[in-house]
């Protein structure tokens, strides 16, 4: 390991209402691949943006080579020698890999074109060097696939003759054997000399590339080991370790009878490779797992969003397969999902139009609809679930996250669905509406109601659920019931990150 | 992928070229008239005009937006250069003028959609209404006329075509060399696929997307002069409804409305398709008022079949 390239010093960047980064220190050195690791959220995109100038940090200093760093935007930095491989990719689908590769430095021929040949022959040159000579670079990328697009982002970010390239989750779209050609590519630009920056949550890819860890969480530094001072399970535990208070609220309840089951249920684009489970009436059922494990998928094909390509599903006994939402509503399948402002929200309608957009038809079974009834409703809900808001006329672009998220549960109250999919439902909010969410999803539990809960953090589905599956990669890897001695967060850690017992 | 087998090739040719092929051969059968060179060469006489109307149109939405002033610009083009004629101006600089004019309305539009945000749709429906009043406002609401030889030398012949399907030829191999081969055509593609790209090569999305809709403002400006040249006098409300059949004719050449997908090669099959029905209906002597029913009808059927057929490919 050679000297250092780029350190930061008491980086903090604000985010509207939440510290994203708070006093973090980062240092790179030549020829060393430095993992930023934590959970969703913890601030590893946040940093290496700052890194890369496409945030600007409040506070703190960045050094390149010693000297300090002022980058004006992601421009600057790639001038300075800092480019990204981004995890959603940067390219133009209906350009070819060439024309990706130099867009905007294109060589030109005496006539001022662009000189095509040169640029294939140059883009040909620079797959060479990473063994993807295979790949045709006269191609729209959008007929590529996955992996050979990333491969042409490589190419990409290293037709700028980078000395530090950050990787942004890179495998999290690869299978096992692009994967290890990536790591092949990316010990050979270590041993050149490059510092590499690699953002990610698979721990078992640690081990493989690391050198140095940093572990963040909720903004902040908890360490910087060496790839070999750590074992997995101190590791898990530095990412997800904070005190479980008295935030959950669970009633034992007692389970009868089986609300919902599914076998084998595949989708058609091999996010989600047959996965089984059941939940019964009054039990919370979390699915635990990383972003990209499936999880999400599994939700949407229950609901009726994704087709279900095999598998079977029975909802109370009975054999049933919603093609779409409107059927899985009627099969009595509700879904809070993960982006509520994209998809749980009429973003510009009021509190009270929001809270009968599922169930007008239930309410109103004519075709009149009164508008009286509609805000009584809302006001209801508003008592019940205590919205804070000064009217239920306001649009609900207007309330805060906690708030917008009580308005969708009332949404799906006033259907009243016998099984609810709750996906991330206090991403983004404040502790105090988390707690209030919680107890409602427990008094739904306690009124009979099946819930499924997925969500990304580890203390939140082990304080709410009482059993949780397990998923990576489309599959489900492991079933811990809360009476178990597994039913702690090491263990579920270790079973996200390294997938079931051999 | 060098050697393409003969199923691949069949495979590659755009929906369009059949749905071409079948109507001539539909025509054909009902009105043997239909087959002659006099006739095609009357369809190709037809369609300059909105042939070169549709590569603007084609460049405009490949940036993912559409332009709906391009009859008004058109309009403006044959009213403006005959005005100015009138007012002693020589036609050859009141050409020269009114293609500059055309640029700059083009420039104006690129300016509002960038540097607002606003959805092209209204912009240029705005442009459209201010372009057309200002038309109407010149001539007086009627047409005007200056008499020149010149118009006629864009009807004549040279090696079998006419010199105004020439001047849509150039235009083509401008648009397509400019989409193909500068930084301008790589960046109107990454401006409807990917604007953020544009940014990380730090590029000015704004900026390109002026530049893109000045250069379709340039090929709208030759179309107006190919439209005066075939009417001989300015006509404001000549070009209305070829906005729409501009895009029609791109959607139907294979230019997806959206991520920068397509290319101005298959616009010219679409316009030709478009042509090809109006001729036949008129040929075959569907009275007027049913022509457009069924030149509405046809097109509507052939964009179906085209989002068919394209689906199914991309889904095999």
């Amino acid at each position: 390991m050679g000297k250092t390239i780029l350190e930061a010093k008491h980086i903090t960047k604000l985010f509207p209402g939440m510290k994203a980064l708070d006093d973090v220190d980062f240092d790179l050195q030549e020829g060393e691949v430095h993992i930023l690791v934590g959970e969703n959220g913890a601030g590893k995109s946040t940093l290496s943006k700052v890194l890369l100038g496409a945030y600007k940090a409040e506070q703190g200093e960045i050094f390149l080579d010693g000297q300090p760093l002022k980058l004006t935007g992601t421009k600057d930095a790639i001038d300075k020698g800092i480019v990204a491989v981004y995890q959603e990719n940067s390219l133009v689908p209906y350009l070819n890999a060439a024309q990706n590769i130099f867009l905007n430095r294109e060589p030109k021929t005496a006539l001022g074109l662009l000189d095509l040949k040169k640029m294939n022959e140059d883009a040909k040159a620079l797959l060479k060097t990473l063994n993807c000579e295979y790949i045709d670079v006269t191609r729209a990328v959008s007929s590529l696939s996955v992996a050979e697009q990333q491969m042409v982002e490589i190419a990409k970010a290293l037709s700028f003759s980078p000395r530090i390239i950050v990787f942004d989750e890179p495998t999290s779209t690869l299978s096992e054997r692009e994967v290890e050609s990536l790591f092949v590519q990316i010990r050979k630009l270590k041993s050149e000399g490059l510092g590499i920056i690699y953002v990610s949550h698979r721990m078992q890819e640690f081990p493989q590339i690391g050198d140095r860890i940093t572990v963040l969480r909720d903004g902040k530094k908890i360490g910087c080991v060496g790839i070999n001072e750590c074992s997995d399970a101190e590791l898990v535990k530095m990412m997800v370790g904070r005190d479980v208070s008295q935030v959950y609220v669970r009633n034992k309840n007692d389970f009868n009878e089986e609300a919902l089951r599914v076998e084998g249920l595949c989708d058609q684009g091999g996010r989600v490779k047959g996965v089984s489970f059941n939940v019964r009436k009054g039990e919370i059922v979390g699915l635990a797992g990383l972003v990209g494990a499936g999880r999400t998928e599994t939700a949407e094909m229950i609901y009726g969003i994704r087709p279900i390509a095999s598998g079977k599903m029975t909802v109370f006994g009975k054999e049933a397969m919603p093609k779409t939402p409107t059927s899985a509503v009627k099969m009595g399948i509700g879904l809070i999902s993960e982006d509520r402002k994209r998809q749980g929200l009429a973003l510009n309608e009021s509190i009270a139009q929001n809270n009968v957009a599922v169930s007008l038809l239930k309410i109103f079974p004519n075709f009149f609809v009164n508008n009286g009834k509609i805000n009584q409703i809302a006001e209801e809900f508003k008592e019940k679930l205590r919205i804070m808001t000064t009217s239920v006329g306001k649009k609900t672009r207007f309330l805060s996250g906690g708030n917008q998220q009580k308005v969708v549960l009332a949404k799906w109250l006033s259907q009243d669905p016998e099984i609810l999919i709750f996906d991330e439902p206090t991403r983004g909010i404040d502790v105090g509406a988390k707690m209030e969410i919680y107890n409602l999803m427990d008094q739904m539990a306690s009124q009979g109601k099946a819930i499924i809960m997925i969500s990304s953090e580890l203390p939140e589905i082990i304080g709410m659920s009482d059993r949780i599956y397990i998923m990576k990669e489309g599959e489900i890897t492991g079933e811990v019931k809360r009476e178990d001695p597994d039913f702690n967060q090491e263990k579920i850690g270790e079973l996200m990150m390294l997938g079931g017992a051999e | 992928m060098k050697n393409k087998s003969f199923k691949d090739i069949v495979r590659s040719i755009p929906p369009v070229v059949y749905m071409l092929v079948a109507m001539i051969v539909i025509f054909s059968l009902i009105e043997p008239l239909y087959l002659s060179t006099r006739n095609f060469r009357n369809i190709l006489l037809q369609c300059v005009p909105l042939m070169i109307m549709a590569f603007a149109q084609t460049i405009v939405i490949l940036t993912e937006g559409i332009d709906m002033s391009l009859n008004a610009v058109v309009n403006i083009v044959t009213v403006l250069t005959v005005w100015l004629a009138i007012k002693g101006v020589p036609l050859p600089v009141g050409m020269a003028i009114s293609v500059l004019v055309a640029i700059l309305i083009g420039v104006v539009k690129g300016f509002f959609v960038s540097k607002f945000s606003l959805p092209p749709f209204i912009v240029s429906y705005g442009m459209q209404n201010i372009v057309n009043s200002i038309a109407l406002l010149l001539t007086g609401g009627a047409s005007i006329y200056f008499a020149s030889e010149l118009y006629r030398t864009f009807t004549k012949t040279v090696l079998l075509v006419p010199n105004n399907v020439w001047v849509a030829a150039v235009m083509f191999l401008l648009t397509y060399t400019m989409l193909k081969r500068t930084k301008l055509g790589a960046n109107i593609r990454a401006l409807g696929g990917n604007p953020e790209s544009l940014t990380l090569a730090g590029v000015n999305p704004g900026r390109s997307l002026i530049k893109a809709y000045a250069f379709a403002g340039f090929l709208t400006g030759i179309a107006g002069l190919m439209m005066l040249c075939r009417v001989e006098s300015g006509q404001p409300i000549v070009a209305n409804g070829l906005e729409f059949q501009s895009v029609a004719a791109t959607v139907l050449g294979g230019t997806s409305l959206r991520h920068g997908k397509g290319n101005v090669a298959g616009t010219i099959l679409g316009v030709l398709l478009i042509q090809v029905i109006q001729n036949g209906l008129n040929i075959c002597g569907v009275p007027a008022i049913y022509q457009s029913v069924s030149t509405g009808g046809i097109v509507l059927a052939a964009i179906i079949v085209n989002a068919l057929i394209t689906s199914r490919k991309a889904k095999a």
